[in-house]
């Protein structure tokens, strides 16, 4: 699952090697030993190296500080991560992992109750049914089973795995609830997230929960109601509409799917939405949730005018979900010790992932990646700023090209992205003077997609009409979160779509929906 | 306005007939109305004579281009120009009925009313050069909406891919005439839009009264007008409801005035709702503490939840059903939880879902306690209210008895002593075994021996079969009938056939049994023994060869084999067979096996 709350800002960074790392790199590689710090000519700090307990001591043991990890030992230092709760973090043990294993559970169901697509395939089954345990089980095993192959990772690699919560009491100096005090030449820190819950919302773990138990998959409500319809909640109507609930979205903003390209979100709401068991409500907050006892009383959410803020409706369900987003994990990390202040619970930070001070200066040796620095909510982007904390660390000067990250969701059919979407890509067009180019590849004219009878979506590719460089694209459609990962290198080294168009695809296989965008896009357009 | 008469014809036929000279007198609903000629030619033939009424839209009267086509007129198809009757309702305070408009349709047969107002049509579009016709995947305004140029209205789904199409015109869409879902060809109008808000409903009279006289499919276009009436009457139900605050009303009230309790016990209170006027304090000196609040909580009789009054709750999935069924919620009778209104419940009153009492709540669960409803007490027989329509089950029931009077039957009946087969179902009953089980295998063999039993009918031939499968009647609680079938009961053992036929009692009842499973002609067994039924026939269905009916296996006093007098237990079958392929000495023989196995080869059944 792809946790998404503050999405992709339009970038107009492009490349981010500077020429000048590259000198400094060659210069600092030879002399780059296990314990042999190489210092940038931004620190200040003279300590003696073995003043420091570790190189580089991690907060969180999530995706982005098991990548900043592995890539720090990988660069010769010796490192320690503090996790207190589970390795992997969310992503691995409530997020991203089980939710996967759901959804292929969800998926299949799906796949199995679709007589007419199944017939027309030349398949017939006489019924299906799923045992809820065991699709909770598939999900909890899969999390076990990933955080333990991280955690062995870790330690075959020589990294100290400190379980207890970290204080910070100085940018090199770190407190655990183990009581001891560890120093460290370098501190990441990437506490990650937690569910955002709205004030008025009750959250009782079984009627009213967040992703974090309905993850667990503990009952299989008949009616859920879902608050919020970005990525997590559209995963959760895809699984849950699977298993036989309705669903019916609480969204505030005037439109589902708010994050997503438009003409993608209408087009998502014409395959996820329309044809399910799911109604939704626009334009309105979940004021009130008061948890239900099942059988007794249902859960009722009061709904009030995102405007007027006047009641509009109340709904009786048998459930609610809250996936208003993620807020930043910064409780007790002991930032006003360092003079750090959160925006909007944030922790600041510069483009090389270093932390910044309330009079906005960088704070040396200390970094902060992932979900608590805001940019960015997803896990590969965490894992990549961790590594891009790291290089800045030894004295490769290096940045994210944030606008490079992909994203999926991974409903039935998915639906993925890179860049800007067209909205943000009008407006750089106008800003910038150019003129933006559009063209659009079709899952209902690939083999492969209509040998699999899923012809359902669309590749758009957005760019720039003067130079060939892509600025954005946007997926929905069969196997669409695989699909993205070549426009995203494309973004990311600058490939135009004049350079694409002659790059060979396999043939039959559903990479040609993007080819045939590509193509479209220099006029080669075969169909 | 459906129909209008004619009062009166102000013109004859062979008179001139300028556009917009009067040429008739309509009697509408609401008044008498001049109606004047949208075309100019001579008044051919008048076909709805003074007096006479014709239904809105119907060609009353034939305007021709030339006085010498006169003539040609009533030889022939009226080709030309109609004179229709107006839907002048909608402009009833006026004296005469508004003046036509100068883009009057050429191509279209009408000529006079109803008026077409000022409008704007929405065509299918050609969305490649291959493309003939197209099918609306979603209408992204409603009627009623206001449409701007360049607004995506509808997503269209061509050969090759789906396309939003955009609007060229502005104005309010007034009537949509292809539904989603619905296909049309390239050029047709899907969809009218009138200029104002204010001419919507002149538009959409004018729109499906010209496709209700064109169209061969639209029998629906009556239809939004009322169903949105009837929305706008559920609206006007689910006014905002009130939030209850809840009191505990059984709880007595047990400290009055100064309340002591611990800062934690307070605390909690608050965190749980408690009034702590309610609760006994246990604590030093009678002092409340946080286990009193706990204990007072737990003691705390659960609200009954009462569903706002007024306010119709249907689930999404019942919501959608409902629109495509065209099903009014306010008329369905919710059984999910809560008294929700589910899919099933509007499928229930479309006619298309068995109704199904007691259905257990799925295979879902819950954290607590199962979410089902609490089931209302059944003591009392309910009586249905008069004529209550068959559901399709049944309807199928009685086509098939009527069907069933075509094939000429006899029937045989036996007796058969079951002291055999009782002390076997004694032995295998602790192994899951059942009655039926025993029977359906036990026939199965017989039947195996006497292939004719399992044979078809079929003009001029006999169709044996090699499989022996076994079919046994299954009362459903809704009165419906089926007849799962147990394929290759012969040489199932008993054990899976056991469990087999659990299983499709199980599925029968949730509806789930696929046609193969209860529609293969099998031979029958139809078992009321359970009822302490002595003796009955069975009515052969069609495409059956055979239906053997049980009666209750009952004590009798008799000569024993060792020549005594005692008590046996026997039961009766009786078996009736179709005729045109089954003789009565077949039918004897059969019998003969199926109770030489029941009463001396009981071995042969668990074989």
């Amino acid at each position: 699952m792809a946790f998404v709350h503050t999405f992709c800002p339009p970038f107009s960074r492009g490349y981010s090697f500077p020429s000048l790392s590259y000198q400094r790199s060659s210069f600092i590689r030879p002399v780059l030993t296990r314990r042999v710090v190489v210092r940038s000519n931004t620190r200040k700090s003279n300590a003696p190296r073995a003043s420091f307990d570790y190189d580089l001591a991690i907060v969180g043991a999530g995706v982005g500080g098991h990548g900043a990890a592995l890539h720090a030992v990988a660069k010769g230092l010796k490192v320690c991560v503090f996790e207190a709760r589970d390795i992997g973090g969310t992503c691995v043990n409530r997020g991203c992992v089980p939710s996967k294993a759901l959804l292929a559970a969800a998926g299949r169901i799906r796949e199995m109750k679709d007589a007419d697509h199944l017939r027309a395939l030349g398949i017939s089954l006489d019924g299906v049914s799923y045992d809820r345990q065991g699709v909770a089980d598939h999900a909890n095993g899969l999390a076990s089973k990933v955080k333990g192959n991280m955690a062995n990772s870790l330690t075959a690699l020589g990294v100290t795995i400190i379980n207890s919560r970290a204080t910070l009491l100085g940018a090199q100096i770190i407190k655990g609830s183990d009581g001891k005090t560890y120093t460290a030449e370098n501190i990441i820190l990437a506490p990650g997230s937690v569910p955002f819950v709205p004030r008025g919302i009750e959250i009782d773990g079984k009627t009213v929960f967040t992703s974090d138990d309905a993850l667990k998959m503990e009952w299989v409500p008949d009616w859920v109601a879902i608050v919020g319809s970005g990525y997590i909640g559209l995963e959760f109507s895809d699984v849950y509409t699977a298993l036989g609930s309705n669903v019916t979205f609480v969204e505030a903003m005037p439109n589902l799917m708010p994050g997503f390209d438009p003409e993608i979100a209408r087009l998502a709401q014409r395959l996820l939405i329309n044809p399910r068991p799911i109604d939704y409500h626009t334009n309105v907050f979940a004021a009130k949730v008061t948890p239900g006892i099942p059988g007794q009383r249902p859960v009722v959410i009061d709904l009030i005018d995102a405007g007027t803020k006047e009641q509009v409706d109340q709904l009786e369900v048998d459930a609610a979900m809250i996936a208003t987003g993620r807020a930043p994990f910064t409780e007790g990390l002991g930032l006003e010790s360092v003079q750090v202040e959160t925006q909007r619970g944030f922790v600041p930070v510069d483009d090389r992932m270093r932390v910044l001070d309330k009079d906005g200066n960088v704070i040396d040796h200390l970094y902060a990646i992932g979900d608590v620095n805001g940019k960015m909510m997803l896990a590969h982007a965490a894992s990549a700023q961790g590594i891009s904390a790291v290089e800045n660390m030894v004295g490769k000067e290096h940045q994210v090209d944030h606008n490079a990250v992909p994203a999926a969701c991974f409903t039935h059919p998915e639906i993925s992205m890179v860049g800007l979407t067209e909205p943000q890509a009008k407006e750089k067009a106008s800003n910038e003077g150019f003129e933006l180019g559009k063209s659009v590849g079709h899952f209902r004219a690939n083999s492969k997609a209509l040998a699999e009878g899923e012809g359902d979506g669309i590749a758009k590719v957005l760019f720039n009409k003067s130079n060939g460089k892509i600025l954005g694209v946007h997926i929905i459609g069969l196997h669409a979160a695989d699909l993205i990962q070549e426009c995203s290198n494309a973004v990311a080294r600058g490939t135009t779509v004049d350079e694409l168009a002659f790059c060979v695809h396999t043939h039959p296989t559903l990479s040609e929906v993007v080819d045939e965008a590509i193509k479209g896009a220099v006029g080669m357009a075969a169909h | 306005m459906t129909e209008g008469r004619i009062v009166q014809w102000l013109k004859q036929p062979g008179d001139r007939v300028e556009v917009g000279e009067s040429v008739m007198v309509v009697e509408s609903d609401k008044a008498d109305m001049d109606v004047e000629s949208f075309e100019a030619g001579y008044l051919a033939l008048i076909q709805v004579e003074e007096g006479e009424s014709a239904d809105v839209g119907a060609t009353v009267g034939i305007i021709v281009e030339s006085k010498d086509d006169i003539s040609k007129v009533g030889t022939s198809a009226p080709a030309p120009a109609a004179t229709k009757a107006p839907a002048s309702s909608s402009q009833a305070q006026a004296p005469t009925p508004a003046p036509p408009t100068p883009e009057a349709p050429k191509t279209a047969a009408s000529s006079a009313a109803p008026p077409k107002p000022k409008l704007a049509e929405i065509f299918m579009p050609a969305l490649s050069s291959t493309m003939t016709e197209g099918k609306i995947v979603e209408w992204a305004k409603g009627e009623g909406d206001k449409v701007e140029v360049g607004d995506m209205v509808m997503v269209v789904e061509s050969d090759k891919a789906d396309m939003d199409v955009e609007s060229f015109e502005e104005g309010y869409i007034a009537h949509i005439s292809v539904d989603a879902g619905q296909s049309c060809v390239v050029g047709e109008p899907v969809a009218f839009l009138a200029k104002t808000e204010a001419e919507i409903p002149l538009v959409k009279a004018w729109a499906t009264s010209t496709s209700a006289g064109a169209s061969t499919e639209k029998a629906t276009t009556s239809e939004p007008s009322t169903s949105a009436t009837t929305a706008a009457a559920a609206e006007a139900q689910a006014a905002p409801p009130v939030t209850t605050t809840s009191t505990p009303a059984s709880m007595p009230v047990v400290n009055e005035g100064r309340i002591i309790a611990s800062p934690l016990a307070k605390a909690t209170a608050k965190k749980e709702g408690i009034d702590l006027k309610y609760v006994k304090g246990t604590g030093p000196s009678g002092r409340i503490v946080e286990t009193d609040v706990l204990k007072a909580k737990e003691a705390q009789p659960v609200q009954p939840y009462t569903p706002p009054v007024g306010k119709i709750i249907a689930t999404p999935d019942a919501k959608k059903v409902a629109k495509k069924e065209k099903i009014d919620l306010a008329a369905v009778k919710g059984t999910g939880n809560f008294g929700r209104i589910t899919a099933e419940d509007v499928l229930r009153a479309a006619g298309k879902a068995p109704v199904e009492v007691g259905k257990a709540p799925a295979t879902k669960s819950s954290p607590a306690k199962p979410a089902a409803a609490p089931e209302p007490s059944k003591t009392t027989t309910e009586i249905p209210a008069g004529a209550v329509a068959m559901n399709a089950m049944q309807k199928a029931v009685a086509q098939n008895m009527t069907a069933s009077l075509t094939t000429p039957v006899f029937r045989l009946t036996y007796t058969i002593k079951t002291r055999a087969l009782d002390e076997l179902y004694a032995k295998l009953k602790p192994k899951g075994v059942t009655l039926s089980a025993l029977l359906a295998k036990a026939v199965a063999i017989a039947l195996s021996r006497h292939p004719i039993m399992n044979a078809l009918y079929s003009e001029d031939t006999i169709v044996y079969r090699s499989e022996v499968n076994v079919a046994m009647a299954v009362a459903l609680k809704d009165g419906g009938l089926i007849t799962p079938t147990l394929m290759n009961a012969d040489k199932t053992d008993l054990y899976t056939l056991s469990r087999n036929w659990k299983d499709m009692i199980q599925r029968a009842m949730d509806k789930k049994l696929t046609p193969k499973e209860y529609s293969g002609g099998a031979f029958i067994i139809s078992n009321l023994g359970m009822f302490g039924v002595d003796q009955f026939d069975a009515i052969l269905p069609p495409g059956v060869p055979g239906i053997l009916a049980v009666g209750a296996s009952k004590p009798v006093v008799g000569l024993q084999e060792n020549g005594l007098v005692g008590v046996h237990k026997e039961m009766k079958v009786t078996m009736t067979a179709d005729h045109r392929i089954i003789y009565g000495a077949d039918g004897a023989e059969f019998l003969k096996e199926l109770t030489n196995i029941i009463e001396n080869e009981t071995t042969e059944l668990v074989m």
